[in-house]
């Protein structure tokens, strides 16, 4: 008999059934994954992307494809779509991982705080700006003055939140994932959701390869979740 | 009298069936025995003590004059007794509140306000989505697309509201119209309690002035919505946004929070139209970022709000909707979620073959137990039961960890 390596979570935050919680942890990464989405909309308006941009856009896209079947199942679930489902998601905090490093070290180099002419001089700016009807021009503004300064945000404060929110949104991600990891392994131990490999091979004689390929992926994760949570 | 509404709406009501009357009294007395009987449980409490601490806050602070603010509060009051206008009033309490804190948040004192920030959501918006993405959309612009952006954000943003609620209450099941005022209220209510303690900038700030301090003295700017204005000669959206309650009041995306709560609704109500449904949002999203009111982020922020909240009150306020029904007088019950016979890893009492392997009875085979060990018998009733699925399971291939 094997023992899983991790001790994963029973309930949601120790009171919420784990279901609720797959349809939480479900639904926001599926909102925050249509960011791909729109990156991917710069083809359209011009606006230059890196290399690494493009991975973590298509990356999304896919993700989001593969999460949404897990909303539609959570009542009826099935083994095969959530082993799918949870490794890609443990796979996905890795890559979120690595995104976040790599385009923190983007933002605090590229895009300088300091350096204002750079932020200034972009097309959306002129865009704005050529209307006339910037509240600056039309006189609107007071002039910052030494008194008003309090009512800013200090540098400090300013690092601070965006290292709390950037923390905070990676530990949730990991804890995210260990409700994934928990509800599947329920589901292995649940004899309602058992795998009948034979009548899995039935099923996709005669499909097209795409979705073949599909099924041979859903059967490695189902494999190797057996293995790592069983 | 056979008029339309009889012929479309009742003609599928159950006879003697009452679940969807409207009450009509204006007798007070009936709602102070109401509230005699009535006994809260703690979220009841939770929920009322939270809304009338709000409220108490917003008749201290409002700077309207003292007898003004009596006299709505009483006027309120009124609304409150009367069964017939206490059927909605009370039950769009949330939605009063958000209302009513909205509507003071311009006069708090500046002294006493949080620090505006201005470098936070696009450092949040690059370090987690990559890059801002609305520079991304607004990096070009013109007329056909603002149209396009303005139409969900400056006009149905508005409305919509409305006919969500209108569409709920006649075609949805009863009383989901006052799951939808709880929810809808509560998304605001807590976006705008964060939108005044954590203030930041949105895009068109940093477009317009960098990243440079900003301080309470700034008036709002309409934006990309300024180029409506120009397009239509009028000047409604500059003034409307120099004058905003809460300029800073970036994150969360409120406009997102709100198209998200009616897009959760009738995807309930009507999930045949889901795909319509999403698509409004991710055009709505679009939109407020190509007008350069809101980062990526606030809108995930109201969104993900408008998720939770929606999926708290669909388990415990909402009803439970019958596709096959045409409109509210067509039900015959109210059904409601059970959060634990719905959990599909719960053992079915009644089907053998689902019941969980850690209710089972597997000591005998595993050997584990610390009791002294019994042969197995044929005439163990339910323990042969057990044994019975416990060896079909194993030879599929499953074990108990």
């Amino acid at each position: 008999m094997r023992t899983s390596f991790l001790t994963l979570p029973k309930s949601f935050l120790g009171f919420m059934p784990l279901y609720l919680a797959v349809e939480i942890v479900l639904g926001i990464s599926i909102l925050n994954k249509c960011s791909g989405a729109y990156g991917i909309l710069a083809l359209f308006t011009g606006h230059p992307l890196d290399f690494m941009q493009w991975v973590a856009y298509l990356w999304s896209v896919f993700t989001l494809i593969v999460f949404s079947q897990g909303l539609y199942l959570i009542h009826k679930p099935n083994l095969l779509v959530f082993s799918q489902i949870c490794i890609l998601y443990t796979v996905d905090t890795i890559f979120t991982c690595f995104f976040t490093l790599w385009f923190t070290t983007q933002w605090f180099t590229l895009e300088n705080p300091t350096d204002f002419g750079s932020i200034a001089n972009s097309t959306a700016d002129t865009a704005l700006r050529t209307n006339g009807l910037s509240p600056i021009m039309a006189g609107k503004l007071t002039a910052r003055s030494a008194d008003k300064s309090g009512q800013s945000a200090t540098e400090n404060y300013e690092y601070s939140i965006t290292i709390f929110i950037t923390l905070a949104s990676l530990i949730f991600r990991f804890y995210f994932n260990l409700i994934l990891g928990s509800f599947v392994q329920e589901l292995l131990h649940h004899p309602k959701y058992l795998v009948d490999r034979d009548d899995v091979e039935q099923d996709l004689k005669n499909k097209p390869i795409w979705k073949r390929l599909w099924a041979k992926s859903q059967k490695s994760c189902y494999r190797l979740c057996k293995n790592l949570l069983e | 009298m056979a008029n339309p509404f009889s012929r479309w709406f009742l003609s599928e009501r159950p006879p003697n069936c009452h679940v969807a009357d409207l009450e009509t009294s204006l007798d007070p007395q009936q709602t102070l025995l109401k509230v005699q009987k009535y006994r809260p449980a703690l979220s009841d409490w939770v929920h009322y003590i939270f809304l009338g601490s709000i409220m108490l806050f917003v008749f201290i602070t409002n700077p309207a004059p003292w007898i003004f603010k009596i006299l709505s509060y009483c006027f309120l009051g009124t609304l409150f007794i009367i069964p017939a206008t206490s059927q909605f009033f009370f039950n769009a309490l949330p939605i009063l509140t958000w209302l009513a804190l909205y509507f003071t948040s311009s006069s708090f004192p500046d002294d006493r306000r949080p620090p505006i920030t201005v470098k936070v959501l696009p450092a949040v918006e690059t370090i987690l989505y990559g890059d801002n993405l609305s520079d991304i959309l607004a990096t070009s612009t013109n007329s056909f697309l603002d149209i396009l952006a303005w139409l969900p954000y400056g006009l149905f943003h508005f409305g919509a509201p409305f006919v969500v609620a209108v569409i709920l209450f006649v075609f949805g099941p009863p009383t989901v119209l006052q799951g939808y005022a709880f929810a809808f209220g509560y998304m605001n209510l807590l976006g705008v309690i964060m939108q005044n303690v954590f203030p930041a900038a949105p895009p068109w700030y940093k477009i317009l002035y960098g990243l440079e301090s900003a301080n309470y003295d700034m008036h709002g700017s309409p934006g990309g919505l300024a180029r409506i204005d120009k397009l239509l000669g009028i000047s409604m959206y500059t003034t409307a946004f120099s004058n905003s309650s809460v300029i800073f009041g970036a994150f969360p995306s409120l406009h997102s929070g709100c198209a998200t709560m009616e897009a959760l609704f009738f995807c309930y109500c009507f999930p045949k139209l889901k795909p319509l449904f999403i698509a409004y949002v991710c055009w709505l999203w679009w939109s407020t970022m190509y007008l350069t009111h809101h980062y990526f982020v606030d809108l995930m922020a109201g969104s993900v709000l408008s998720y939770v909240i929606f999926q708290y009150t669909k388990y415990t306020h909402l009803p439970i909707v019958d596709t096959s029904l045409f409109c509210r007088w067509s039900y015959t019950s109210i059904e409601k979620y059970d959060v634990s016979k719905s959990d599909p890893l719960a053992a079915d009492s009644n089907d053998i073959e689902s019941v969980p392997l850690s209710n089972l009875e597997l000591d005998f085979e595993l050997n584990t137990t610390d009791e002294p060990s019994v042969s197995p018998s044929i005439f163990d009733g339910s323990t042969s039961v057990s044994r019975s699925s416990a060896t079909s399971i194993t030879s599929l291939g499953v074990k108990r960890a």
